[in-house]
């Protein structure tokens, strides 16, 4: 299959996973206890008062008819109004971006090259002291909750020896650097064990096949055909772990936003749905079903050019 | 090394269990976040030591269960898939679970959580749904492997019934893979259940339990860091210590 069919086809695969993932969640929010008319109406609520507020907005009307118009609207690129503030929903999305994209694109700069670095290291020198140190940290801290790692950082740095801010609270992200180095510890360590070994494990296999054992007697020098030949082998299972890390990252990494107060998108997710603000918590589950499959799409091909064999197969 | 991985599990899972027993019947509250002969009090007073004693059972029995539960679920679903000759079963079983993982885990925790009320069963549910469609593709794979292999071949041919074909030999086969598996579903499902706890999802807000603990004494961490610390490297422990103990078994198992 050539690179141009694969990639419409997966596209096309894609625009389905999102419709669907955009129905499941309406229909979720549709199960909610409760709409926004109750959460509005306040501590005493006056059923005749729910029954005007669900009127003007326009939540008496059936699902299906909702749902239609919703859908309509996005063809259209607009994402509706908060039940909650009346502000557009774009607006929702558009604030919250911000500090979540900060956060993302820091921790994938810092997160490729050193999962990269440690992995091939450990790699170079299976079994010996260094493979053993970094294999011990990597399998330990694999699947660590992040909000337990970052208050016992936060005890210790932001606490105890008062090194760095505790929170993000107010804080310009770009501008207070130093309020960033908490949070991207805690969003580093736990991809940066998974990507690590997989690279650890492609690097050894790489190394130990025939077609590097060949390179090698034709005479090319070990550093080429360590980092020229063996290492874009053994980074394609790799890059699938890094399309999920990315989608996490973007998804709004809830815990820890609310860990270190950051108003990203996580903030934005859990506010919408405790108030039952449906068209926000629709517009979310659109941008992460989009970031998903558009992230899984490029891991995909990226794959497809570091080793043709694996997708070809498949 | 081998004494690290058990000490850090022991340690947290001897706590969780026989703890609860040494909570006294009365609990004394003071006032909140002071000192105290222990470890000083909580965000309402209680005594930290005592909600720690008994904190850590719901952390540990509910990513226990929730991940005996994806088993129970995923594994026949993965054999089913991968035994079935209608192509249209495997895609009809499989496809809704690509849809599945491409939501976002907590999204679909926080909403199935705000459906379904708080409770321990909906949080057990909740997390082995979530858990689920990975273990049914491993199963799948597994088992596409074996119902391959000239082994079951021969039994068909020699008119072995489905249950020993299907059932008896693949499921013996699978055992290994799905053993190496656990311990990666284990703290998956621990990491869930603690974040979950953490968010306030399926569980009471003044509930002794490590996450919530971690959660709730936040406010406090100048005053009273002890209150704050000592669940978090409890659950902290747990995670690190049964990532070591069971990468050690796996590789005396691969050594074997």
């Amino acid at each position: 299959m050539s690179l141009r069919r694969y990639a419409a086809r997966r596209l096309a695969i894609g625009l389905v996973q999102v419709l669907a993932v955009v129905t499941a969640v309406f229909l979720l929010v549709q199960a909610l206890p409760g709409d926004a008319a109750v959460a509005l109406a306040g501590d005493n609520p006056d059923p005749q008062r729910i029954a005007q507020i669900r009127a003007a907005m326009g939540l008496d009307r059936p699902p299906l008819e909702r749902f239609g118009d919703w859908l309509g609207g996005l063809a259209r690129g607009d994402f509706g109004v908060s039940l909650i503030s009346g502000r557009p929903v774009a607006e929702f999305l558009h604030d919250g971006l911000g500090p979540t994209l900060v956060l993302a694109v820091l921790a994938l700069v810092l997160l490729v090259p050193l999962a990269v670095l440690l992995g091939v290291l450990a790699a170079l020198r299976e079994g010996g002291p260094v493979d053993r140190v970094v294999t011990t940290v990597t399998v330990g801290l694999h699947s660590i909750p992040e909000f337990a790692l970052a208050v016992v950082l936060i005890a210790l740095f932001g606490v105890q020896l008062r090194w760095l801010p505790p929170t993000a609270v107010g804080a310009d992200l770009l501008g207070q650097p130093a309020v960033l180095v908490l949070p991207l510890v805690v969003l580093v360590a736990r991809p940066l064990c998974s990507i690590s070994r997989l690279v650890r494990a492609g690097m050894i296999d790489a190394l130990a096949s025939d077609y590097v054992r060949h390179a090698r007697r034709l005479g090319i020098g070990v550093t080429r055909v360590r980092f020229a030949h063996a290492l874009p082998t053994a980074l394609a299972p790799a890059v699938q772990q890094v399309a999920r890390t990315t989608d996490w990252l973007l998804g709004g990494v809830i815990v820890v936003e609310a860990v270190f107060v950051v108003p990203g998108l996580g903030t934005i997710l859990v506010d919408a749905v405790a108030g039952r603000d449906l068209p926000v918590v629709q517009g979310l589950a659109v941008v992460f079903a989009v970031t998903t499959v558009v992230v899984n799409l490029v891991a995909d091909l990226l794959v497809f050019r570091l080793a043709p064999r694996s997708v070809a197969i498949a | 090394m081998r004494g690290v991985g058990w000490l850090l599990v022991l340690v947290p899972l001897a706590l969780a269990l026989v703890g609860p027993l040494f909570v006294p019947a009365e609990l004394t509250r003071g006032a909140p976040f002071a000192e105290n002969s222990s470890l000083g009090t909580d965000f309402v007073g209680r005594d930290v030591w005592h909600q720690v004693l008994a904190g850590g059972q719901t952390v540990v029995l509910v990513a226990l269960l929730a991940t005996v539960f994806s088993y129970v679920l995923g594994v026949p679903w993965g054999v089913l898939a991968a035994m079935t000759r209608l192509r249209i079963v495997d895609e009809v079983l499989m496809r809704p679970l690509d849809l599945l993982l491409a939501v976002p885990s907590l999204l679909v925790l926080i909403l199935v959580a705000a459906i379904a009320g708080p409770g321990l069963v909906v949080l057990v549910g909740v997390v082995a749904l979530v858990n689920f469609p990975d273990v049914a593709r491993i199963s799948r794979a597994a088992a596409l492997e074996i119902a391959g292999r000239p082994a079951l071949e021969a039994m068909r041919l020699q008119g072995e019934t489905w249950w020993r074909t299907s059932i008896v030999y693949t499921g013996r086969s699978m055992l290994r893979t799905l053993a190496a598996d656990l311990g990666v579903r284990l703290t998956g499902a621990l990491y869930l259940v603690a974040s979950a706890s953490f968010l306030g999802v399926g569980v009471a807000p003044d509930a002794a339990d490590w996450a919530v603990m971690v959660d709730r004494n936040r406010v406090g961490l100048f005053l009273q860091p002890w209150a704050v610390v000592v669940p978090a490297l409890l659950i902290v422990a747990l995670s690190v210590g049964l990532n070591l103990v069971f990468d050690r078994a796996l590789r005396a198992e691969a050594r074997t």
